[in-house]
């Protein structure tokens, strides 16, 4: 078999013109010299070459028949053929199935023709792919809502649908991190606790320590009112204090098997640690797709044209009403990219004079919402230390509501707070004066900080009222305020805890009792103006996507202080996902502004990637810095939490303990940024070496056009699934080819 | 309406199709029920045909703005057999390969059926999206043009298939929106 044929068609590798190219003249021979070549007209890509030599065939054809094969056909074509046919499966090639089995006949003759050990390899890939389907076919069963999620993709777009994957991923992300602080640190302990197993629990007296760090009272009143058990269950207080849920559960030192001694501190630290690694991996993984897209695409449209045409219409609606609004948005959002590109001229025609007043009205209204926020952080500032402060005092005293209300009061202030700042930021974006596009990332993007950052501040004033005290020597004795935080990490997984439940409880009530209502006054009492013009709801991605960013945030902070906290998250958006799909479902119409799948999915894990990096900050912060409280948790014998790790590797053999004393040097810490910022350059400069090349390319390309005559297109090689056809064409086989 | 002969499908000819395209064993079970509802009486399966408009009124297919050119590219002497309707349903399946995908997609999108989608196929494309009368000459000439300048290289006021192809392998929806849910299997 000749090597020229091989070459001739590689596929993928742009074309000449037939004309021109010597390599292979019998595929050149056999589309013009003889009758005309049925399948091969069909291809698209043939028929860019063929426009120039041919007059347009009709459609007056006959599908499906081979001819036989032209006489010129020669053996030039079979390595390309042997070589290209097997390499790709059947189901790729644009052929119907008359023409594929037809194909795939040709094939199995071939194989008789190969050495045995080809024959076998071939046979025992073939059959590792079809288990692997099989195996993926099972597994897409297993799937989570996947029927759900189909017919919500089928009558309200890809665009809401996006939300609901995100949610099932936010579900099964929670799973995971429960299974692994499930098996590293609850199974031991219930192991124990439960006598499953012969162990028992290790606890180690303190040393060197002054008897009241370790005094930890757990209030228990004699008579208790019915109501303080609800107060307990919603605030994590008195009953709840106790039990496996808060950190202070783990007061054990380790577990002794009958074999090795189970170290618990390490095992909680480590657990951390193996959440939030999980997290960001899995999370950075999903997302590569998206950034991927994002980069490649061009830089100065939003979204490019091409995509709005050619993949503008979701065909997998099936709904009359879906279609419509799918009709009505794409109108909408071709309109306004028009509308935009003409802004952007205008932009670029201001004057300086204007330039100057737009930049110092932008200047001011940022100040403005700096002002805002900061505002903001200050009302939750004093919100949590007056409800810190109030807490301590006799609150079984206190009326039931008065107690809910000072036990909430920071879940509270923040929720409103959450509130009314998009509502001022939607209105002072509107004198910035950017193009829409902007505008619209621009108010998201402000959302997010603003939701995310009060947790931060919350957890910031709980740390600071921890390690501060009225006079010096309380704090100075233990570290931290034993007198208010006997056992601080328990209080701020407390915390955490009511954030949730609260959080949990504001979706429930907005879906019952302002969701539901509403659709009913615009059903039953269109008449009234002031309801039709409120209308129905939306369903409103941008919010929706915050408020379970924000749920997830919390769980990643609250896990270390309450590791039943992810099961809780878990339970709380399976419930949210329901709820959700039902108030969907009956109560909302779907906004005639639709987000695009690709752009939301990367939307939605930034928003998740930015929630994840506010989320480790108090959680370092936590560990490294406030001393662990000596009265509970495991960690009593540890000055601050980080402290287990200098201990274990002070426990290993003395090679590795130099190895990793090295490793954190810095004598291998500098190098090796250096290293790094290198490799950086390299890549940085690449791409850019890249990018010029395929403007070169484009240039040459109009170049190449504008010495041609017209009426010849650019004659590109056939694509790889034109070859099956050749190959048909070529059937049965020349003779030479079975010698 | 009739049903056809009521013949189990054999496994041999499940698996054959299980091979040749992209579907699961239940898509094409599905395939093969809503099938035999819909042909004429008295025939087998697999010699038996489904005119366009039947094909075009299936709730998959009917509120969709292409669904004439769809008909058009899938079937064969403006009829569809059985493996004309698996073939189409392989291509819209979710785990069909992007260049299948695009290959057919050109095929759809070509309205005048030239060999390249020139200006008239673009701005056809875009009266169908918009679906609406109310449209002036400057707004579809304004998106030809843009459609033209961002992804035709040689500048000659059409789409080759392998700057379609380019288009689309940049394109981020395209994958997710080519997809069609036969027969809600």
């Amino acid at each position: 078999m000749s090597e020229d044929g091989a070459g001739a068609l590689p596929p993928g590798r742009p074309g000449r013109q037939p004309g021109s190219h010597q390599e292979n003249p019998s595929l050149d021979s056999s589309c013009f010299s003889s009758p005309p070549v049925n399948f091969l007209q069909e291809l698209p890509s043939y028929r860019s070459i063929a426009r120039r030599r041919t007059a347009i065939l009709s459609r007056d054809r006959q599908r499906g028949t081979l001819l036989k094969p032209a006489d010129s056909y020669s053996s030039h074509l079979d390595g390309a053929i042997t070589e290209n046919l097997n390499s790709q499966s059947i189901r790729k090639y644009a052929l119907n199935i008359s023409e594929k089995r037809r194909l795939r006949d040709i094939q199995e003759t071939q194989m008789k023709y190969l050495s045995e050990w080809d024959q076998w390899k071939r046979y025992s890939s073939k059959s590792w792919k079809r288990f692997l389907e099989k195996g993926r076919e099972m597994t897409t069963h297993l799937e989570l809502w996947r029927q759900d999620i189909r017919s919500i993709e089928g009558k309200f777009g890809t665009g809401i649908q996006s939300y609901f994957s995100f949610l099932r991923f936010l579900v099964l992300l929670n799973l995971v991190i429960f299974l692994i602080i499930f098996m590293l640190v609850l199974l031991p302990v219930l192991l124990t606790k439960y006598k499953i197993t012969n162990s028992s629990f290790v606890l180690i007296p303190l040393k060197d320590m002054d008897i009241q760090c370790t005094a930890y009272p757990i209030s228990s009143s004699g008579l208790i009112y019915f109501y303080s058990y609800i107060i307990d269950l919603l605030s994590g207080t008195g009953f709840l204090e106790g039990t496996s849920l808060f950190y202070g559960h783990y007061t054990i030192d380790g577990v002794k098997f009958q074999n090795f001694t189970y170290d618990l501190p390490l095992a909680y630290l480590l657990s951390t640690i193996a959440y939030l690694a999980l997290s960001l991996l899995w999370i950075v993984k999903r997302s590569v797709e998206g950034f991927k897209i994002n980069l490649i695409r061009s830089e100065e449209h939003f979204q490019s044209y091409c995509n709005k045409i050619f993949a503008g219409w979701d065909f997998c609606i099936t709904n009359r009403s879906t279609a419509d609004l799918k009709h009505s948005s794409l109108r909408y959002e071709l309109r306004a990219d028009l509308e935009e590109e003409r802004i952007r001229q205008k932009i670029a025609e201001r004057t300086s004079e204007e330039t100057i007043r737009i930049y110092s009205l932008r200047l001011f209204l940022n100040c403005i919402v700096l002002a805002v926020l900061v505002a903001c952080f200050y009302a939750i500032y004093i919100a949590t230390i007056f409800s810190q402060e109030h807490m301590k005092k006799e609150i079984d005293k206190m009326v039931f509501g008065e107690n809910l209300l000072i036990l909430y009061l920071p879940s509270i202030v923040i929720t409103l707070a959450n509130f009314i700042t998009p509502m001022i930021f939607a209105k002072i974006i509107h004198y910035e004066d950017y193009s829409p596009g902007f505008e619209i990332r621009l108010t998201i993007l402000r959302c997010v900080f603003m939701r995310l950052a009060t947790i931060c501040v919350l957890v910031f004033t709980l740390g600071s009222k921890i390690t501060s005290c009225d006079n010096g020597t309380e704090c100075e004795l233990c570290g931290y305020n034993q007198k208010l935080y006997p056992c601080w990490e328990t209080q701020v997984g407390q915390e955490m805890y009511k954030l949730m439940i609260f959080d949990f409880i504001i979706i429930l009530a907005v879906t019952l009792f302002v969701d539901f209502p509403r659709k009913l006054l615009v059903t039953y009492c269109s008449s009234w103006k002031l309801i039709k013009c409120w209308g129905q709801q939306e369903f409103a991605i941008p919010d929706n996507v915050l408020g379970i960013v924000y749920g997830q945030t919390i769980c990643w902070i609250g896990a270390f202080f309450s590791p039943l906290l992810p099961a809780i998250a878990t339970l709380k958006f399976i419930i949210i996902f329901y709820v959700k799909e039902l108030s969907l479902l009956y109560t909302c119409r779907p906004s005639p502004r639709q987000f695009r799948a690709s752009n939301s999915n990367f939307f939605f894990l930034l928003v998740l990637l930015i929630g994840l990096c506010l989320a480790i900050i108090p959680l370092t912060i936590s560990m490294s810095r406030i001393p662990s409280s000596k009265a509970c948790g495991p960690f009593t014998n540890f000055n601050t939490t980080w402290d287990v790790i200098p201990k274990t590797v002070s426990t290993f053999p003395s090679s590795l303990q130099s190895l990793v004393h090295g490793i954190t040097s810095e004598a291998f810490a500098v190098p090796f940024f250096m290293i790094i910022c290198l490799v950086m350059f390299y890549f940085i400069a690449l791409a850019g070496a890249h990018k010029q090349v395929v403007d070169q390319l484009r240039e040459q390309l109009s170049l190449v056009r504008k010495h041609r005559p017209r009426g010849s297109g650019i004659a590109v090689a056939p694509s790889p699934h034109l070859l099956p056809k050749l190959c048909l064409q070529a059937w049965p086989p020349p003779a030479s080819f079975l010698h | 309406m009739g049903q056809c002969l009521r013949y189990q499908m054999h496994w041999e000819d499940l698996e054959e199709y299980q091979a040749l395209t992209f579907l699961t064993r239940n898509e094409i079970l599905c395939i093969h029920d809503t099938f035999l509802k819909l042909c004429p009486p008295g025939k087998y399966y697999k010699e038996a045909t489904l005119t366009m408009n039947q094909v075009s009124s299936l709730p998959a297919l009917r509120v969709n703005p292409f669904r004439d050119r769809i008909c058009r590219v899938f079937s064969h002497n403006d009829v569809f057999s059985f493996e004309d309707v698996l073939g189409m349903a392989s291509v819209f399946s979710e785990q069909a390969c992007p260049s299948l995908k695009i290959e057919y997609a050109f095929r759809i999108y070509d309205f005048n059926e030239n060999g390249f989608i020139d200006e008239e196929d673009l701005q056809r494309i875009a009266l169908r999206l918009l679906n609406t009368d109310d449209v002036s000459e400057d707004l579809l000439m304004d998106l030809t043009k843009h459609v033209l300048s961002e992804s035709d290289l040689d500048n000659d006021n059409m789409l080759s298939f392998s700057e379609f192809e380019h288009a689309m392998a940049k394109s981020p929806d395209f994958m997710n929106s080519f997809r069609i849910h036969f027969w809600g299997c």
